[in-house]
């Protein structure tokens, strides 16, 4: 997770590059420049926002009331600029259960797209792993449900086909992270019948660049991608460094919008879920939801101005 | 990787030392008769210093790991079955069996045994609330884990003869664990488990091999 201090940083030294372009934290989508940044589910043609929100470790507070209702506000923060994607896991310690006491609070969520896992050894626990989630969550369908880690992913997939063709999962898929088991996962996009698929990928680690991207356009697959910021990594390695001049031609304020914006311009990339605990974190990350993005010349440029920094 | 954050982890001490009020108590006064069975024993104190590690070690097991931290830590039932393990072992072989007896000698190993248990019991949780999480928001003496496992060492360093290694093996697990954890929470207190698991294993190591080597001439 970045450090508060770090993140703060950044966000004091790019003020000026922010107001340059008329943008400040807090400021309401309507002043944000152009069209929110839509992508088709491909098997259904659904269109969703291209930039979604984690829940690893962020959201999973417990009990704790104070935390749980600053996290509400970060969720709440997520709809009010255009989010719709919430991906979590039971595997998050009480994620799943801090979203629901969230959205129990929220009263615009219309457009979430529910997105959880199934995380467990055993087929037969996987299927109360799915009716706990929907107890949490607080609701009976889930737009889409994922095989976590491709863990049993054999069993837990046969269970998520019964679920959707009782109408209770719209979506399912598959999920990995860190660039693990990517001849699996690739091995599974070919032969499996999937929705979705999740992975890492970020201007850093671009591995799925050469099969896992061309794979899911040519298999007509949705995919998130998770780790945009490498936990954090990747916004401590860019703290107190000038953001590019350039930044402005893709409506860039900050290190987070140049980060995300790098990831959903590739054609192949469906939404991004950054995970944040901070409200005025959550503004800068929706903010890449908005303006222009990068073609793959910039795209370039990109991966070379953050390897050299 | 943690799967949780800084402000989580102090949030679920909170709520535990307030939902446990006043084992916390409790617990330095069982320490405290430890110790002093440990300077003063007598008949049957081993049995008795045994079965006080052995509480507490099943106490933070059953209690703190798998009732509270499991909530935002899916390895925390690992934990707690490590816990109450150690807990049985402690039983087994200190109570059941009676091959435990603790006694302050005067020897290196008993300085730093007992300056292990002192740190636990008084500056572990002074450094705490330097550091500004003191009460309710702080790991407390004996009902967590970290301040229990410097205690245990330090109290086991106390053991007389050939200290049974099987009972050091979970706290010096848990000493590395906790270690790693503090490193990343800045939990800086904690960063003295390190120190007093692998220093105790290495004690105790010592302190076996001298009990194994025959007494010389004269």
């Amino acid at each position: 997770m970045p450090s508060p201090t770090s993140r703060r940083t950044v966000l004091a030294a790019l003020a000026g590059g922010a107001a340059a372009l008329g943008l400040r934290a807090g400021e309401p989508r309507a002043a944000a420049p152009g069209p929110k940044l839509m992508r088709a589910i491909p098997s259904t043609g659904e269109e969703i926002p291209a930039i979604g929100m984690g829940s690893w470790i962020t959201f999973n507070v417990g009990e704790d009331r104070k935390l749980r209702d600053q996290r509400t506000g970060v969720l709440r923060e997520f709809f009010a600029r255009g989010g719709a994607m919430v991906d979590s896991s039971p595997m998050y310690g009480s994620s799943e259960a801090v979203i629901g006491y969230a959205l129990a609070r929220i009263r615009e969520k219309r457009a979430l797209f529910s997105a959880t896992k199934v995380w467990t050894l055993w087929q037969g626990t996987g299927r109360r792993q799915i009716a706990d989630s929907r107890r949490l969550w607080g609701f009976e369908r889930f737009d889409l449900i994922q095989v976590h880690n491709l863990l049993r992913w054999e069993g837990h997939l046969e269970t998520l086909r019964e679920e959707k063709a009782k109408g209770r999962i719209r979506y399912i898929g598959v999920t990995t992270s860190h660039g693990r088991r990517h001849d699996e996962l690739e091995a599974i996009m070919t032969k499996e019948k999937l929705d979705f698929v999740q992975f890492t990928y970020n201007v850093v680690d671009r591995e799925a660049e050469r099969r896992l991207l061309p794979l899911a356009a040519e298999r007509r697959l949705a995919v998130i991608v998770n780790r945009p910021f490498q936990q954090g990594d990747l916004i401590e390695r860019v703290a107190g460094k000038k953001l590019p001049d350039w930044a402005g031609e893709i409506d860039c304020a900050n290190w987070a919008q140049f980060l995300l914006k790098f990831i959903v311009a590739h054609p192949a990339v469906t939404c991004v879920i950054p995970a944040t605990s901070r409200v005025d974190h959550m503004q800068e990350n929706m903010g890449a939801l908005y303006g222009r993005r990068p073609d793959a010349k910039l795209r370039q440029r990109m991966i070379r101005y953050v390897e050299d920094l | 990787m943690l799967p949780f954050g800084q402000d989580a982890f102090f949030a679920l001490f909170e709520q535990y030392n307030r939902a446990i009020w006043p084992a916390q108590i409790g617990a330095y006064v069982l320490a405290l008769a430890a110790l002093t069975l440990a300077f003063r024993p007598r008949a049957g104190s081993g049995r008795v210093v045994a079965a006080i590690l052995a509480l507490a070690w099943a106490w933070n097991g059953a209690v703190y790991h798998l009732a509270f931290f499991a909530t935002i830590n899916f390895w925390a039932d690992i934990f707690g079955a490590l816990f109450i393990f150690e807990a049985l072992l402690l039983l087994w072989t200190g109570v059941v069996r009676g091959k435990l007896a603790f006694r302050f000698r005067g020897d290196l190993a008993s300085w730093i045994g007992l300056a292990l248990a002192v740190f636990a019991m008084a500056v572990y949780p002074l450094i705490g609330w330097l550091l500004g999480h003191g009460w309710p928001r702080a790991p407390m003496f004996g009902v967590a884990p970290c301040p229990l496992t410097i205690f245990s060492m330090g109290l086991l360093l106390l053991a007389e003869r050939r200290l049974p290694l099987h009972l050091l093996a979970i706290p010096v697990l848990w000493s590395l664990i906790g270690g790693t954890a503090a490193w990343f929470l800045g939990v800086t207190e904690d960063l003295a488990l390190p120190v007093a698991g692998l220093g105790g294993l290495a004690l105790a190591l010592w302190q076996g091999r001298r009990a194994l080597v025959p007494a010389g001439p004269g």
